[in-house]
């Protein structure tokens, strides 16, 4: 038995790179020895982006992407099918939880240089994966279709109509129809099922090949490739299998352990996951007493508040997102990793820091004349963490990085 | 070098603390004029408060609201009430299927009595949350402007007349004399060493002996029937926070072994 | 000391997959639940209800229970006399075959001797097989003696649904729970079974 089993891997492997394959990425990868907490939550990414794939699968199944049957189909989903409710709470879970993990992500990212050269296709990658994973929220989160489905989707589609001359022309485009109806759900759900998940899937699989390229950081930005034993495997380095498996795992169970508590026990997340208002069906002719966005967008849609002219907050809001791409082009630092820069950039990334949680808290309550200022001032903050980036990281003394991890 | 970092991190919470208290301004109550929502504590293990408020509902709600999303049966099995008792008391019409939905006995003209359609509730402790329905249901007072006679401090110029009103009783809009709270925390007094009262308004107060029930048995009624609905807008929400305790033991377990594996094998790269 | 090591990390191991694989079953348990039939599906498949005192004697109805289409037949004396005449042609008289749910109550296999109900869906490949009540000789049999007829690969079967032998169909025609109120049937639910 094990003989054919062996012969069929043999044929198998002269014909398909399988075992090369999964020492080189997978098995014996080499990964920097000492890392802290910060780096896992890549894993946790891939972990979650397999649940909402699973989830999202099976509840297509039982959905219906019809203006009548919409909103009743969810309903359908948590009372009549068996399970329906924990396939679906895992999704909405998951989906908040997506971008919790990818937020930290990205501040680790911003933390450790994780964009410095080589790495900044990497970094590119990643952003976009970003971009696309924010369309594929808000695709999502029409697909209810209650009211803050409806009444979040009117406002974000009517940001195409704050673009110059074709502006109005474009929101009915998007829309295909006067109001949001079920001709617009039916695209966005088209687009959520499909076409934006072939996107993520092929862009995350760029980003890991990237990554694996180029070889992993660590926090203290040494490049371990300098030194190597004698079969060229760095020696600050541990392989993949079991060693990082492993840490992965400790990660996923205490990950999973919050994942479950908010899962069972509050699944709408204080109204921050599931929003009261999207239990109550999308009505065009009522809108809620207070709209605000998923507790992901937030500090986004402070900036677009912040500015008083449409098309200027939806500049604003673009650039806060695009910035990002660039990222790698405007520390001009010497060192990678924070541990090992100046007292500039800690300040600068600790402002950041503050600003885009404040950002985000406002985003989530309603308008009053002192938070409104404060969200000018916290914008201002976030775009001078970036665009005074070049001359800070250029002009502060740095320590001197070590030579081994 | 570790102490200072220590005092830095922390002196940094407190900065965000005080941050963030500095922005979070009041809002307005949720209840309206109510001011604060009364907090409801829902108990959907206490099967016989969710039969009474089932019963409630069905017979003062059920006329108007419907509860389209939610099956005769299911409500039966989940409140344990045996078919055939269930849809003798509770069900009166006979054409009604234990797999029908609860779609409501109302003809769709009724928009025209009300003004506006009498909305379903399956979902109405989802989007108006149980602390809501609690208090609007206790906050009907008389007010003779208003087309049925009664408004609501919940819910100001409310559509829907106060159903519960044989039971409740009049309920009425009333000033007391209340003392004042001086700046030591004790009531203020005059120089006559005499406690100091002053007018205020908006006190709900029940006229003794107009309704059937007294205060505490309707406060009661009132939250059999919040926890009814509570039930109705999650069904398995009992359920849900019972497999909840299983599946987080489970993941704490797996955490704890896959942290010794992982502190075991982390020997062999770091000794 | 290595040897100590070894036993440990070999526990830690079986005790961490065996934890993590425990858990495989409960985590697959809602996506596998979740293509069983939803409370709608069942109450749109729960009964039907029908009067049958309007059906005229030898007259064969259809209706449709969980969307499959089920044969009612309300027989004459005659026709239940002329079973008898067939018995010798039938596979399987007494339905020791199948789960028969009122077997050896009535000829007609339902729990009323006037009535026979059974599904209309042929246990050869699924068609509907037609009615010719008929005694007269048909293409497909010369001695026929009135029954049901499968166009689609010939299975025969008679006035109650049973099924002949030396024909693709290789049972006789289910009999669902049913029950009859007075002259109301109900397929698809029956208190006393």
């Amino acid at each position: 038995m094990s003989e054919i089993a062996g012969k069929l891997f043999t044929w198998v492997n002269t014909r398909l790179p399988i075992a090369n394959t999964f020492e080189r990425h997978l098995s014996k990868h080499p990964v920097p020895s000492k890392v802290n907490f910060w780096y896992l939550f890549g894993a946790l990414a891939a972990v979650t982006l397999i649940i909402q794939i699973v989830t999202g699968i099976w509840l297509i199944m039982p959905y219906s992407n019809t203006e009548e049957q919409a909103f009743s189909s969810i309903e359908y989903i948590m009372r009549d099918v068996d399970y329906g409710w924990v396939i679906r709470y895992m999704h909405t879970t998951g989906a908040s939880l997506f971008f919790a993990v990818v937020y930290l992500h990205m501040f680790r990212g911003l933390l450790y240089g994780s964009y410095q050269k080589p790495k900044e296709l990497v970094w590119i990658f990643g952003c976009t994966i970003y971009l696309a994973m924010m369309a594929e929220g808000f695709l999502g989160y029409v697909l209810p279709y209650g009211q803050m489905s409806y009444w979040g989707a009117q406002v974000i589609i009517s940001l195409f109509g704050a673009i110059p001359y074709i502006g109005e022309s474009l929101e009915l485009w998007v829309r295909g129809d006067y109001y949001i109806s079920g001709i617009t759900v039916s695209r966005f759900f088209a687009l959520h099922v499909v076409a934006l998940p072939l996107v993520l899937i092929a862009l995350v699989f760029l980003h890991l090949v990237a990554l694996h390229e180029v070889g992993a950081g660590n926090p203290e930005g040494v490049d371990i490739e300098e030194y190597l034993d004698d079969d060229g495997v760095p020696l600050d380095s541990v392989p993949f299998f079991p060693y990082k498996v492993l840490n992965a795992l400790v990660a996923i169970g205490v990950f999973m352990t919050v994942f479950s508590i908010i899962m069972f026990f509050f699944p709408e997340g204080g109204g921050y996951f599931i929003e009261m208002a999207n239990f109550q069906e999308a009505n065009p002719l009522v809108t809620p007493d207070h709209i605000a966005p998923v507790w992901y967008y937030a500090p986004f849609y402070t900036m677009l508040r912040a500015i008083p002219d449409p098309l200027g907050g939806l500049i604003v809001m673009a650039a806060a997102v695009a910035i990002f791409f660039v990222v790698p082009w405007l520390d001009k630092s010497k060192v990678a990793s924070i541990r090992y820069k100046g007292i500039y950039s800690k300040i600068a990334i600790t402002l950041f820091g503050v600003s885009f949680l404040t950002l985000g808290y406002l985003g989530t309550v309603g308008v009053t004349e002192i938070r409104k200022t404060m969200s000018v001032v916290c914008t201002i903050i976030y775009f001078s963490y970036f665009l005074l980036m070049p001359i800070y990281t250029k002009y502060e003394n740095t320590l001197e990085v070590p030579k081994r991890l | 070098m570790m102490q200072q970092k220590l005092i830095l991190k922390i002196n940094y919470l407190i900065f965000l603390l005080f941050f963030f208290s500095a922005i979070q301004a009041a809002e307005g109550g949720p209840c309206k004029d109510y001011g604060e929502c009364d907090k409801f504590k829902y108990s959907l293990n206490d099967i016989e408060s969710l039969q009474r408020g089932a019963s409630t509902y069905i017979n003062y709600c059920y006329g108007c609201h419907s509860l389209k999303y939610s099956r005769w049966g299911r409500v039966a099995k989940d409140l344990q009430i045996p078919e055939d008792i269930f849809f003798e008391n509770l069900v009166f019409d006979n054409s009604i299927k234990p797999g029908d939905l609860m779609v409501g006995a109302m003809p769709s003209e009724s928009a025209d009595w009300f003004g506006v359609m009498p909305p379903d509730l399956t979902l109405v402790s989802r989007y108006k949350g149980d602390d809501w329905i609690y208090s609007y249901l206790r906050a009907y007072y008389e007010d003779s402007s208003k087309q049925y006679g009664v408004n609501n401090l919940v819910y100001p110029g409310t559509a829907m007349p106060n159903v519960l009103l044989t039971l409740q009783g009049n309920q009425k809009l009333v000033c007391k004399d209340i003392p004042i709270i001086a700046s030591n925390g004790g009531e203020q007094r005059d120089n006559n060493g005499d406690t100091v009262y002053k007018e205020k308004c908006g006190f709900l107060e029940v006229e003794e002996g107009t309704g059937e029930l007294s205060k505490k048995e309707f406060d009661n009624l009132i939250y059999d029937l919040t926890n009814f609905l509570v039930y109705v807008g999650e069904p398995i929400k009992a359920t849900r926070e019972r497999i909840g305790w299983y599946v987080v033991f489970y993941f704490l377990i797996f955490t704890a072994l896959s942290l010794l594996l992982y502190r075991e094998f982390h020997k062999d790269y770091n000794s | 000391m290595q040897n100590k090591d070894k036993t440990r990390r070999k526990v830690l191991i079986g005790l961490t997959s065996a934890v993590g694989l425990s858990g495989l079953p409960f985590a697959a348990t809602p996506f596998i639940a979740a293509w069983n039939p939803s409370a709608k599906a069942k109450a749109a498949g729960a009964s039907v209800k029908l009067d049958v005192s309007k059906m005229q004697y030898g007259q064969q109805i259809q209706v449709s229970w969980r969307k499959q289409p089920v044969f009612i037949v309300r027989h004459t004396d005659n026709s239940l006399k002329s079973l008898d005449l067939s018995v010798s042609k039938l596979a399987d008289p007494n339905s020791d075959n199948i789960e028969e749910p009122y077997r050896g109550l009535n000829a007609s296999r339902s729990k009323s001797p006037e009535y026979s109900v059974f599904s209309g869906v042929c246990t050869h490949l699924g068609c509907a097989p037609k009615y010719f009540p008929e005694i007269e000789p048909k293409p497909w049999d010369a001695t026929w003696k009135g029954g049901f007829f499968c166009p689609c690969h010939g299975s025969m079967f008679d006035l109650v649904g049973r099924v002949f032998k030396g024909v693709p169909a290789p049972t006789n025609l289910i009999v669902p729970p049913h029950m009859f109120e007075g002259s109301i049937l109900t397929i698809g639910e029956d208190k006393e079974l």
